[in-house]
C-alpha cells in the first residue's frame, strides 16, 4: 500500500506540466505567500487521509502557498462548514457531502473550468458526479468520489441456510432472510438515524419497487402503490432481522456483523477491510474473512438501484484565495495523484469518471471487485427528480428511514406510514418552493 | 507667600467628576457587564428572532415571512412529537434529579468515613464532559453489546435483555435517565450546601419537643432548604429543556423521532438541512417556558434579597 501511495514532488510537477490539468503558469508565482485552509474529516481508510496531507505538503512546497488542513469528526465538519457559509470566514476549501452543493450554491465559487479539464482527462464525468456538483449549469463543487455500499455477507452462514449465492431479487432476499433467521443467523438493515447507512440502506428499496420521492419536475410522488409495495416488503423482512436495527447508528451494523450477530448487512467496504487487517493477527477474523463476500443490491420490479454517500470539494466563495483553491483542486485531479489515491482506498471512494473503468485503480482482491459495478447504479436522494434542497432536507430529517421503521415496528400501518411520510415531503417541498 | 495652583487638565477633570459622582460611577462600573450582556446575549437573541421571522437558509438571506415558520411548526407531526418528548424528557429528568439529588444530599450530610472523598466522587457525572459520559452510556445501551443486557442475561434474569434504544418508550426513558444521572450531582451538592447552613440547634430543639426523624425533615429541613432547592430545580428545568448533547450522542433523535427534543430538532433543521429560519423558530419555541421560569426565579431572588 505504501508503494502505491508514494507521491513525489517530481512526479506531481511532471504530470501537472504535461496533463490537461496543468496549473496555469500564473499560479506558481502568484500563489507564493498566500494561505489555503482546507477542512476535512477522517476517511475510514487512514492511508487516504495521509495522501491528502502529502498532497497539501507537495503543493505547498511547489507553490510557496501555506496550506493547512484542519480535521474534524463528520458531524463537527458539517457544522463547521455551515458556520463558514453563514459567516463567510474560516476556510477556503472543505470536504463535504453532496447535498451541501445545493444548500450552499450561492456561496460557492464556480469551478466549471477545473471540472471540464478533469472530465476531459478521465473520459468524462458520470451522471452521479454531475448530479452532485452542478447547479444551474455550473459546477459549484467537484466530486471526490462515491463510497459504494454493497451487501456484505457470510458465505458459510448463507450456505448453511441453503443459499448458494447472494439473492438476486427482493423476493429471494426475503426468502433467504427467513431461512437465515430460522438457522439463528439473521440479517440486518439499518433503520435508525444513521447519517450514512440510513440512506444507503433504505432509498434503494424504495426505488427498486418503483417508488419515488419526486418526479422529474420535482413534484412529490411518494404516495403511490409502488411505495406501499416497498414498505410491505420491508415490514415482512423486518421480522427476520437481528433485534435492534431501529436503533442502529452508523457503527452498529459494522459491530453486529463483526461480532457474528448478523450474517449480512449493507455497508461500504470498511467491514471487509477491517476484517482483512485484523485477520493478520487474529485467527477468528482470518476464518471470518474466508467466509465473507459482497453481493449486489437485488433487482426489484423497477430495477437495481443503490444510494451512496458522495464526497465533494466545496470551494467557498468567501475565500481570499480562489486561485489557490483551483490550483489545489487541479493537483487533486492530476494523473499523478487521483488514480493512486483511488487505488489506495480499495474502492472505498470511487471518483465518478467514466474513464476510470479503464484505469489501474481497482483493487486486486477478488472480493472487492463488485464495487466497480456498484459505481454505475448510484442514484441521489430526490431521484427521479433532480437533487434539490428539499431532497436534502428529507434526508436530514430521516423521513425515508422513519417511514420504513414506523411500518416495520407496527407503530403505523404501511399505508399510514406512507401517508405520514408523504405529508412530511409535501410540507418540505411547499416550504422550499415558497 | 503665594500658593501656586496647578490647573487640572479638562479631560482629567472629566474623569475625576465621573468617579466622584456616585451616579455616574455606578453606570461606569456596570458598563462592562452591560456591554457583555448586549454582545453575548441580547445581540444573538435578536438575530435569532430576526431569522425566525424569515425563510432564511444558510446560503440565502431569505425574505420576511412573519409568523409563518411558527404556524407551520404547529402543523408538523415531527415538531409536535418533539414538543411532547421535550416535556416528558424535562419532567422525567427533573423528577429523578429531585428524588436522587435530595436523597444523596441527605446521605452526604451524615458523618461517615471517607465522607470528603465520596462527596468529591459524587460530582464525577457532572464534571465529566457530556460527550464522554454519553459514550459510556451508549455502550451500556448498545443494541449489539449492551453490558446491562449481558449482566441481566448472565444473572439468569432475562433471556435476551432489553431493547434499550430500539423501543421508542424505552429509548426516551434511557435519554432521560442519562440526563438525570448527569444532573443529579448538581442537585445533591446544592441541597447539601443548604442542609449544612441549617443550625444544629433547631434539630436539637425539635428533638426535645419529641419530633421523630420524618417530622424533623418535614418541619425543619424542608422549609429551610426550600429556597436552595427551588433555585436548583429551576436551573435544572432550564438546562434540561435545552439539552442537546445527550440525545444527540445517544440516539440522534431516533428511533422514529422517539427521542427527538427541541434542541436536536433545531440543530437538524437549522444546520443539517440549512433551513436556519425554521431552526431558529424551533429553538425560540422554548422561550416562553424558559422566560416564565427565569422571571419567576429573578423575582424570587429579588424578594429574598429585599427581605
Amino acid at each position: 500500500m505504501t508503494a502505491n501511495r508514494s507521491l513525489t514532488r517530481r512526479a506531481l510537477i511532471a504530470t501537472a506540466a504535461s496533463a490537461p490539468l496543468a496549473a496555469p503558469a500564473i499560479a506558481q508565482n502568484a500563489l507564493k505567500g498566500t494561505k489555503l485552509t482546507i477542512l476535512a474529516g477522517n476517511w475510514y481508510v487512514p492511508a487516504c487521509n495521509t495522501m491528502l496531507d502529502e498532497l497539501a505538503a507537495e503543493v505547498g512546497k511547489d507553490t510557496g502557498m501555506e496550506i493547512r488542513i484542519e480535521r474534524f469528526a463528520d458531524a463537527e465538519l458539517a457544522t463547521k462548514t455551515a458556520s463558514i457559509i453563514g459567516t463567510g470566514r474560516g476556510a477556503d476549501l472543505a470536504v463535504a457531502d453532496e447535498f451541501t452543493t445545493f444548500l450552499y450554491a450561492s456561496k460557492l465559487n464556480d469551478v466549471t473550468d477545473v471540472a471540464d479539464e478533469a472530465g476531459k482527462n478521465y473520459g468524462g464525468w458520470q451522471q452521479a458526479g454531475k448530479d452532485a456538483c452542478v447547479v444551474g449549469g455550473r459546477w459549484k463543487s467537484l466530486c471526490i468520489g462515491q463510497a459504494p455500499a454493497a451487501w456484505v455477507y457470510r458465505t458459510d452462514q448463507f450456505k448453511a441456510a441453503g443459499i448458494d449465492k447472494f439473492p438476486d431479487t427482493f423476493a429471494d432476499l426475503l426468502k433467504g432472510a427467513k431461512a437465515l433467521h430460522a438457522k439463528g443467523t439473521p440479517i440486518g438493515m439499518t433503520l435508525g438515524h444513521a447519517g450514512g447507512d440510513g440512506r444507503s440502506t433504505n432509498y434503494p428499496v424504495l426505488w427498486a419497487f418503483g417508488g419515488k420521492e419526486f418526479d422529474k419536475d420535482g413534484k412529490v410522488t411518494l404516495n403511490s402503490p409502488e411505495t406501499l409495495q416497498a414498505i410491505e416488503w420491508y415490514k415482512e423482512i423486518y421480522q427476520y432481522f437481528v433485534p435492534g436495527t431501529t436503533a442502529w447508528l452508523d457503527p452498529d451494523n459494522n459491530q453486529a456483523f463483526l461480532s457474528g450477530k448478523c450474517s449480512a448487512t449493507v455497508n461500504v467496504n470498511t467491514i471487509y477491510l477491517s476484517t482483512r487487517t485484523a485477520a493478520a493477527t487474529d485467527a477468528a477474523k482470518k476464518e471470518m474473512l474466508g467466509n465473507m463476500d459482497h453481493g449486489l443490491w437485488p433487482r426489484g420490479p423497477a430495477g437495481r438501484f443503490a444510494n451512496y454517500n458522495i464526497n465533494v470539494w466545496l470551494p467557498f466563495a468567501s475565500s481570499a484565495n480562489p486561485a489557490g483553491q483551483k490550483h489545489f483542486l487541479r493537483a487533486w485531479y492530476s494523473r499523478a495523484f487521483l488514480p493512486k489515491w483511488t487505488k489506495t482506498g480499495q474502492s472505498y471512494f470511487i471518483p465518478t469518471f467514466a474513464g476510470f473503468d479503464k484505469e489501474d485503480v481497482w483493487p486486486e482482491d477478488p472480493k472487492l471487485k463488485i464495487f466497480r459495478e456498484l459505481n454505475k447504479i448510484n442514484r441521489l436522494p430526490g431521484y427521479s427528480g433532480p437533487p434539490t434542497p428539499a431532497a436534502a432536507e428529507a434526508v436530514a430529517k430521516f423521513v425515508m428511514v422513519d417511514m420504513f421503521a414506523k411500518a416495520c415496528t407496527g407503530q403505523l400501518t404501511p399505508k399510514a406510514a406512507m401517508d405520514w411520510a408523504s405529508k412530511e415531503y409535501d410540507q418540505i417541498a411547499k416550504k422550499r418552493r415558497a | 507667600m503665594s500658593a501656586t495652583v496647578t490647573p487640572v487638565p479638562t479631560r482629567r477633570r472629566g474623569l475625576v467628576w465621573l468617579i466622584d459622582n456616585e451616579r455616574s460611577l455606578g453606570y461606569l462600573l456596570v458598563a462592562p457587564v452591560v456591554i457583555l450582556m448586549l454582545g453575548l446575549v441580547a445581540y444573538p437573541f435578536c438575530v435569532a428572532v430576526g431569522y425566525a421571522l424569515t425563510d432564511r437558509t444558510l446560503a440565502d438571506p431569505g425574505v420576511f415571512v412573519g409568523l409563518d415558520n411558527f404556524i407551520d411548526l404547529f402543523d408538523n407531526q415531527i415538531y409536535l412529537q418533539t414538543l411532547r418528548n421535550t416535556v416528558i424528557f424535562t419532567a422525567g429528568s427533573v423528577a429523578m434529579r429531585l428524588v436522587f439529588g435530595v436523597g444523596l444530599a441527605l446521605l452526604l450530610n451524615e458523618h461517615f468515613r471517607f465522607r470528603r472523598l465520596i462527596r468529591s466522587a459524587v460530582l464525577l457525572p457532572w464534571i465529566v464532559p457530556t460527550v464522554l459520559g454519553t459514550m459510556a452510556w451508549l455502550w451500556m445501551f448498545n443494541p449489539n453489546f449492551s453490558v446491562l443486557n449481558w449482566m441481566l442475561v448472565h444473572a439468569g434474569l432475562m433471556k435476551d435483555g432489553f431493547n434499550w434504544l430500539t423501543n421508542p418508550d424505552l429509548a426516551l426513558f434511557c435519554v432521560t435517565l442519562v440526563n438525570a444521572w448527569r444532573g443529579t450531582p448538581f442537585m445533591a451538592i446544592t441541597v447539601l450546601a443548604g442542609l449544612q447552613a441549617i443550625p444544629q440547634d433547631l434539630y436539637d430543639a425539635s428533638a426535645i419537643d419529641g419530633a421523630n426523624k420524618l417530622q424533623r425533615f418535614r418541619f425543619v429541613t424542608l422549609p429551610l432548604v426550600m429556597p436552595v432547592l427551588l433555585t436548583a430545580l429551576v436551573l435544572s428545568i432550564i438546562w434540561t429543556f435545552s439539552d442537546f448533547g445527550i440525545v444527540y450522542g445517544l440516539t440522534k433523535g431516533g428511533p422514529m423521532n422517539a427521542t427527538q427534543v427541541l434542541a436536536t430538532l433545531s440543530f437538524q433543521q437549522g444546520l443539517a438541512a440549512g433551513n436556519i429560519g425554521e431552526g431558529a423558530a424551533i429553538s425560540l419555541t422554548m422561550l416562553p417556558v424558559l422566560l416564565i421560569l427565569i422571571i419567576w426565579q429573578l423575582r424570587r431572588i429579588r424578594r429574598s434579597t429585599v427581605a
